[in-house]
């Protein structure tokens, strides 16, 4: 009846789905139309080294069901073969190169945006109705509507074109960070501003906020003590699938940046039909996901007494 | 009792700003309460009797405003009170206790804050003390084991529990005012008991109790003065035996007749016919007339003064004296 167990079954839970995941994606690509040989046009000795190498892996005219035991073999042992595109390069090699890369982007894009929601949602719930309100409203929906490639660019030509004050691509130090940081950032923040705000205002109404009041609090006190606990804690079951989404990768500003992270690879991998890459990327990504939900609801349990008192029980 | 009148409260005016205008939710409501009195507020919900207490400690949304009257507490005028004063009497000389505590208390912070706070707040104690305070009017109230209780949560109470925390909560600093919104009734039976007999008590030891209930059945309980309003108005006022004797208002008659009384079942109940009239569109002289049964066209169509009925009694019907 604790904690401890709460994250077993939870864990438990877990394995199922991934087994389902990789299931339902193994069979959507088999059906997938096209194969790499295809796509790439290799040329003939090329395509012959990686039949080979396949064959040489998982047996000539293996049935379907024991290329996926072997795929999960290989997955769980975390050797999950070479990639078809890039040759000479194995899968999990790849995804520990580059994740680290979409993860840090993903991880400061969140830090920014919450940086920017609590102060902002909080304001306007607390002016609510007034010019302040209005006003931040409008630029959170202004800025909700800008695309990140529209937000990347822009900032492109304007730090890197105009001013040179930012290099434009690459991924070689902090200064490379700031402008997809930026671009990914508007997004997620305006979503968690909006929520914010309106949180913050049905706290507001709670009976419990009246009766802090009731009983002589300071409207600072009352506000921080009574509101911004019980408004924020909740914000954690929207910061977390936006963090999960954006350290899966984003292709558009990854590219533009010129980023070496996940989301190119990923969608390489699928252009391309790269078989192994895109099946590691997409049980990866499900890891990734399912981790992240996990882990939010441990930390929201935490959180709340009301969950870590029950979460046991459930 | 005039004597050691705590509260005056004279002619309070509060308004709504609506999407419809102004709307007078409490249209001159007047009472006194004493130390050691309990005075009842009685009337159907949308009366304004819960709007016109709030009113009081300056609880209202900000959609709402005092527009007239005063309420004298202790020599000072409460209506138009500066925040900085009006706070440091919220929740030390005046308390209050709310309809459910499940709502009435944060979710995320432990009796022990939300029992303790305030008493450091307001300059009472030092926070050692606060607590040894805190248990000891949990005790008080009937919760065993306060000083394990003190550490949890309000959802690891049970329903009866949590309403009598609350009531520590309001009592550990002593007010010399208790305002109680409805606080009974959220709660089953055998609790509303205990919580009247709770309040009693606080009353027994000299504090003035304003009870706000739509339940005459509780608020004949304990309470000295009946206060019955009806659309924003006091429709009538004066001594509870009296008034439950004999009501003089038709409209406290109604609610008076649809009381269940258990100790009588041969007593049939009554129903008043129609619903709560509407403040916003509040019908011209007695509020009451578009549901009375006595309804004059001549005379009800002109608003009704409280009249004096008998010593100490008012009620604003013009057919009041038929009844007493």
């Amino acid at each position: 009846m604790n904690l401890a167990v709460f994250a077993v079954r939870r864990v438990a839970r877990l394995v199922l789905s991934l087994i389902a995941v990789s299931i339902i994606a193994f069979g959507l690509l088999q059906l997938a139309p096209g194969s790499f040989a295809d796509i790439s046009n290799l040329a003939a000795e090329e395509s012959s080294t990686v039949t080979a190498e396949m064959q040489q892996r998982y047996g000539d005219e293996v049935p379907v069901w024991q290329q996926y035991l072997g795929f999960m073999k290989g997955a769980l042992t975390w050797d999950m073969g070479p990639s078809y595109k890039y040759t000479g390069q194995n899968v999990e090699d790849i995804i520990a190169t580059s994740f680290p890369v979409s993860a840090t982007l993903a991880v400061v894009a969140v830090i920014i945006a919450l940086c920017i929601a609590i102060p902002v949602g909080v304001f306007s719930a607390l002016r609510q109705n007034t010019p302040w309100d209005y006003g931040s409203m409008f630029a959170v929906t202004i800025w909700h509507s800008l695309p990140p490639y529209l937000v990347g660019t822009f900032l492109m030509l304007l730090l890197s074109g105009t001013w040179h004050v930012l290099p434009s691509r690459g991924w070689s130090g902090p200064e490379n960070m700031i402008m997809p940081v930026i671009a990914l950032a508007l997004g997620p923040a305006a979503v968690m501003t909006r929520y914010v705000r309106s949180s913050v205002l049905e706290t507001l109404r709670e009976e419990y906020v009246t009766a802090a009041f009731a009983k002589g609090g300071a409207r600072r006190l009352v506000i921080r003590r009574y509101v911004l606990r019980n408004s924020l804690i909740p914000l954690v079951t929207v910061a977390g699938p936006v963090l999960a989404n954006l350290m899966t990768g984003t292709v558009f500003i990854e590219w533009i940046f010129g980023i070496p992270g996940l989301g190119q690879y990923f969608t390489d991998a699928a252009a391309s039909r790269d078989m192994p890459l895109l099946m590691g990327t997409t049980l990866f990504f499900a890891v990734i996901l399912m981790v992240t939900n996990l882990v939010v609801d441990l930390l929201y349990g935490f959180l709340d007494p009301r969950i870590r008192a029950t979460a046991g029980a459930r | 009792m005039t004597a050691d009148v705590l509260l005056d409260v004279q002619e309070l005016q509060v308004q709504f700003r609506t999407e419809r205008g102004m709307v007078r939710a409490v249209d001159g409501l007047s009472y006194s309460v004493a130390r050691g009195e309990a005075v009842a507020v009685v009337g159907e919900s949308g009366s304004g009797k819960s709007v016109g207490a709030r009113s009081l400690l300056g609880l209202l949304p900000k959609t709402a405003s005092i527009t007239g009257g005063q309420a004298i507490f202790d020599g000072n005028d409460l209506v138009g009170m500066p925040e900085r004063a009006m706070r440091a009497i919220r929740g030390r000389r005046i308390g209050m206790v709310f309809q459910n505590a499940m709502e009435a208390m944060s979710p995320t912070i432990t009796l022990e804050r939300q029992l303790t706070e305030h008493l450091i707040w307001h300059g009472v104690c030092s926070k050692a003390e606060a607590r040894e305070r805190a248990i000891r009017a949990l005790g008080e109230v009937g919760i065993p084991e306060p000083e394990r209780r003190i550490r949890m949560y309000p959802f690891q109470l049970s329903g009866g529990m949590r309403q009598r925390a609350m009531i520590a909560m309001a009592t550990a600093i002593e007010p010399d005012l208790l305002i109680a919104d409805e606080p009974t009734t959220a709660v089953d039976v055998t609790v509303q008991r205990q919580i009247l007999e709770l309040l009693k008590a606080q009353k027994e030891r000299g504090t003035g109790i304003i009870m706000i209930t739509h339940d005459l059945g509780v608020a004949r309980f304990f309470c000295d003065t009946a206060v019955v309003m009806y659309a924003g108005q006091v429709v009538e006022r004066g001594p509870m035996a009296e008034f439950i004797e004999c009501p003089a208002h038709p409209y406290a008659r109604g609610l008076l007749g649809s009381t269940i009384d258990v100790g009588d079942r041969h007593r049939k109940l009554s129903v008043i016919p129609g619903s709560p009239v509407d403040v916003a569109n509040r019908p011209s002289g007695c509020p009451f007339r578009t549901r009375c049964a006595l309804a004059d066209a001549d005379r009800c169509t002109h608003a009704q003064s409280l009249e004096s009925v008998s010593p100490g009694r008012v009620a604003a019907c013009w057919r009041s004296h038929d009844h007493v």
